[in-house]
């Protein structure tokens, strides 16, 4: 057979273009139809190079292959890696449209749980992609090297030019054609709004398939992309895809968050009262910093964020995936189309402002939801039983921001790099096409990262904290958000309680409110996990003050045990120390709490005052642990 | 080198179309035929659910819109009249000078012919995109219409498009080699529309068949 060296290496060139096509088309393929996979690492990895020239940023080895360079799509490298396999097995990649009834319980927070195991959905295969090479085998490979060698080795070379350039031209259409198929209009609506629920795509990639029912298949359209043909065999490329699936996207679209949903959460009383916290406000700070198209819709709020944010500009949050983005996105296209300059770093035609939102929809960051509903932050857990309708919402508002700085890490985590280490073009390998080829794996490899950004939070927020919030206080705000809401989330229930220092709250409050946004506060926070624990600083202690009172029920007789939940130890013993030495003409503070039964209101606003000379006490002196030293 | 010409289906526009139309049509075949290293870009076309991809060249973009403005002043010049756009793709070739042509010759491997019938009866609505339809709701029969009309195009825009693949997948073998250039474009081409009067037109027909010396390419 191939006994000379250069048909030997003209084979070995062979297959190789063969191995890296199949990885392109992989690639091309799931970096339009895997939804987790392309906006996200988009977004984290490639963004500023992506939507530039190709003069202006740097050549990854992998791009060179056919002349195309794809945006990362960590979905596509782990499958490539694995299916860098025999070429003689074709690549069969099902792109599955599942449609999920949903549920306002655990379930929403992760949608691939469980998937494939309840009734509740049902999928349906809106594509399906076969990249084969169809090998003459030895028949022909004999043919090629016992007929006159010489002439064939002349030509060889070209043949191989000509081969990569035709694989090229192949590439370039599918290219173009996965942005046509109707597919991809699921996939850019699923991409583009916060839909958690409903419909999600998910895709399957293995080494066979089973055949289409003759119903399945009559509804089915095929395009067969003209083989290439190598010396050995040929290079086929095809597609089965539903034409009518538009009714289904559409549906997609209108379910899950209608405008009024986002419009009542912004405006309502609740909203209000937590406007008056400190930590949470600061969330919207990152919005103008990324450029991101409308503040409007939020106007108290972000009026908020620019007062607090205006000092620090941070430069990290642009490489930085944008949660908060994607989420403001969708409320602008539910809202209202207004006109705000594009993104900096996106290419659109000046004169089309109006349909910014469509625009961005390709080039932008987008954190599909689905993928990320199952955030496995904190926050959301307790507080989203208590809002009841309001749950949804504000599920999908507070698990985006935690998975913020994690999910930047992410990229360079250990469990990521692997990805890097490939070798631009790889050899052959050994097939590795095994049992893993079923569709809940691959749905598995999806829920990976979540996973990862799970550990990375729990584990290492606080490193991210202390590494990434002192320079500057933008991802702060992230944690900061995301702790504080559950806090907010449990004040909410006791807020009426006692309504008469509801009042004094905005009056007494701006000092804590100052306090708060120091950095190292938002780390001890952070590292509290919520904001009942306070420690050290001394913004937190006012918070668990004004807590307190929040909570307290002035008139009830235990209200001390119910501050000996609250607070911890070292708070109370300080006060109890501060109370008689600094204050003397109140009352020290067990004692006040403790005779609350036959109180009036009068009694407990000076009771109130009482607490506020005492965090001005509190305030007044420098230093986190001078609680400790009075 | 044998001319390939490729004849795309002939699209009924209006005139606020003509645009996004020309834009996605001639990216799209431009995609195809930039073989060298390319950072696509995807476009969402505004009237139309179509992405369409760029070869993200500048000067490809710059050189697209500058012709499509020639065309659209072409157009207003000479309303209702079928009109053809021309992209063709050639490799230069060195050439002893003549007497009457330049040393430089034009080897066109490649045409691709897009067919436009502008409709003008309703320009009045040109330069609005399809959000601004509702505030002129003249009568709702001429809405639906239009909305029928617009969905339709779609339709024909995509098999277009589809053309534009298949007919990139079924020939193959006429494109020439791919320089080791920088940058994304491979080859040269350039973009004919109508010119001012239509005997021009032909005049640089005539012109480009004189200068080539390769009149069979030219179908």
């Amino acid at each position: 057979m191939m006994t000379s060296s250069p048909t030997h290496t003209e084979a070995a060139k062979t297959e190789q273009i063969i191995t890296e096509f199949f990885a392109k088309s992989l690639h091309i393929i799931l970096e339009s139809r895997a939804l987790s996979a392309s906006s996200r690492n988009f977004s984290t990895l490639s963004s500023p190079s992506s939507t530039s020239s190709s003069s202006s940023s740097s050549v990854r080895p992998r791009d060179k292959w056919f002349n195309l360079a794809l945006r990362e799509c960590p979905t596509a490298l782990e499958n490539a890696d694995l299916w860098r396999h025999n070429n003689l097995h074709p690549i069969v990649v099902d792109i599955v449209l599942v449609h999920r009834i949903m549920q306002l319980d655990l379930k929403v927070r992760n949608p691939f749980e469980e998937f494939g195991v309840g009734g509740s959905q049902s999928e349906k295969i809106v594509e399906r992609w076969v990249i084969q090479y169809e090998s003459r085998k030895t028949r022909d490979c004999s043919n090629s090297s016992s007929s006159s060698s010489s002439s064939t080795r002349r030509s060889s070379s070209t043949f191989l030019q000509n081969l990569y350039k035709k694989a090229t031209l192949l590439i370039r259409s599918l290219y173009a054609t996965v942005r046509i198929l109707p597919a991809y209009k699921i996939f850019k609506e699923l991409n583009s709004s916060a839909n958690v629920c409903a419909f999600t795509l998910a895709h399957r990639v293995s080494t066979f398939f089973e055949p289409f029912t003759s119903k399945q298949e009559s509804e089915m359209l095929k395009f067969v992309f003209t083989p290439v043909n190598t010396l050995f065999g040929r290079l086929c490329l095809s597609v089965m895809y539903c034409q009518c699936v538009s009714d289904v996207s559409s549906e997609s679209s209108s379910t899950p968050l209608s405008p009024r949903v986002i419009t009542d959460y912004v405006g309502s009383p609740m909203t209000e009262r937590l406007m008056r916290f400190p930590s949470l406000p600061v969330v919207p700070v990152r919005l103008p910093l990324h450029g991101s198209p409308s503040s409007l819709p939020f106007s108290r709020r972000h009026s908020w964020s620019f007062e607090n944010g205006r000092g620090s500009p941070p430069s990290v949050n642009y490489c930085s995936p944008s949660p908060t983005h994607s989420e403001l996105n969708t409320l602008v296209s539910n809202a209202s189309y207004q006109c705000y300059p594009p993104p900096s770093s996106l290419p659109h035609h000046p004169s089309e402002m109006a349909l910014l939102h469509k625009k961005n929809v390709n080039f932008d960051d987008y954190y599909p939801s689905p993928n990320f509903s199952p955030s496995p932050s904190p926050s959301p857990s307790s507080p989203i039983y208590h809002l009841g309708s309001l749950a949804s919402k504000t599920l999908l508002r507070s698990e985006s921001a935690p998975v913020n700085i994690p999910n930047a890490e992410v990229a360079n985590s250990p469990g990521h790099t692997s990805r890097h280490n490939l070798p631009p073009s790889t050899p052959i390998r050994i097939s590795r096409c095994t049992s893993e080829t079923d569709g809940s794996r691959n749905l598995m490899q999806l829920c990976t990262p979540a996973e990862k950004m799970c550990s990375l939070r729990k584990d290492e927020s606080q490193k991210y904290s202390g590494v990434k919030i002192v320079p500057n206080s933008s991802p702060q705000i992230s944690f900061s958000r995301s702790s504080s809401r559950s806090y907010q989330d449990d004040f909410d229930d006791t807020d009426f309680i006692c309504p008469f220092d509801v009042d004094d709250d905005d009056t007494t409050d701006p000092g804590s409110r100052a306090e708060s946004f120091d950095p190292g506060d938002m780390t001890q926070l952070l590292e509290a996990g919520r904001f009942l624990p306070i420690r050290k600083s001394q913004g937190a202690v006012v918070g668990a003050l004004v807590n307190m009172l929040k909570k307290a029920a002035p008139l009830h007789q235990d209200f001390s045990s119910t501050c000996e939940n609250i607070s911890r130890p070292e708070t109370q013993k300080s006060n109890k120390v501060q109370g008689p030495n600094q204050i003397p003409d109140t009352l020290s503070a067990p004692s006040i709490m403790c005779s609350g039964n036959r109180k009036t209101t009068s009694d407990a606003l000076e009771e109130f005052r009482s607490y506020r000379e005492m965090k001005n006490m509190l305030l007044k002196p420098r230093g986190g642990n001078s609680n400790q030293q009075i | 080198m044998n001319c390939e010409v490729f004849q795309l289906n002939e699209l009924e526009i209006e005139h606020f179309e003509i645009r996004e139309v020309l834009r996605c049509i001639l990216h799209t075949i431009i995609f195809h035929r930039a073989l060298g290293l390319v950072r696509p870009k995807d476009v969402d076309l505004e009237l139309f659910d179509i992405t369409y991809v760029q070869c993200g060249e500048v000067e490809v973009e710059m050189k697209i819109e500058e012709k499509i403005e020639q065309f659209i002043c072409w157009v207003e010049k000479h309303p209702n009249k079928k009109s053809q756009i021309c992209l063709s793709f050639y490799e230069v070739k060195n050439k002893q000078a003549s007497w009457f042509s330049n040393r430089i010759e034009r080897l066109y491997w490649e045409q691709w012919y897009i067919n436009l019938n502008v409709a003008q009866h309703l320009k009045s609505h040109s330069s609005k995109s399809h959000h601004s339809k509702v505030s002129d709701p003249r009568e709702e029969g001429v809405l639906e219409d239009r909305n029928a009309r617009s969905a339709a195009l779609e339709v024909s825009l995509r098999n277009v498009l589809f053309q534009i693949i298949k007919f990139v997948n079924e020939k193959k073998d006429h494109v020439p080699p791919i320089p080791n250039l920088e940058g994304a474009i491979s080859f040269p081409y350039e973009i004919t529309i109508p010119s001012s009067s239509d005997s021009a037109f032909g005049m640089d027909i005539i012109k480009r068949m004189l200068q080539t010396g390769h009149p069979t390419m030219l179908s």
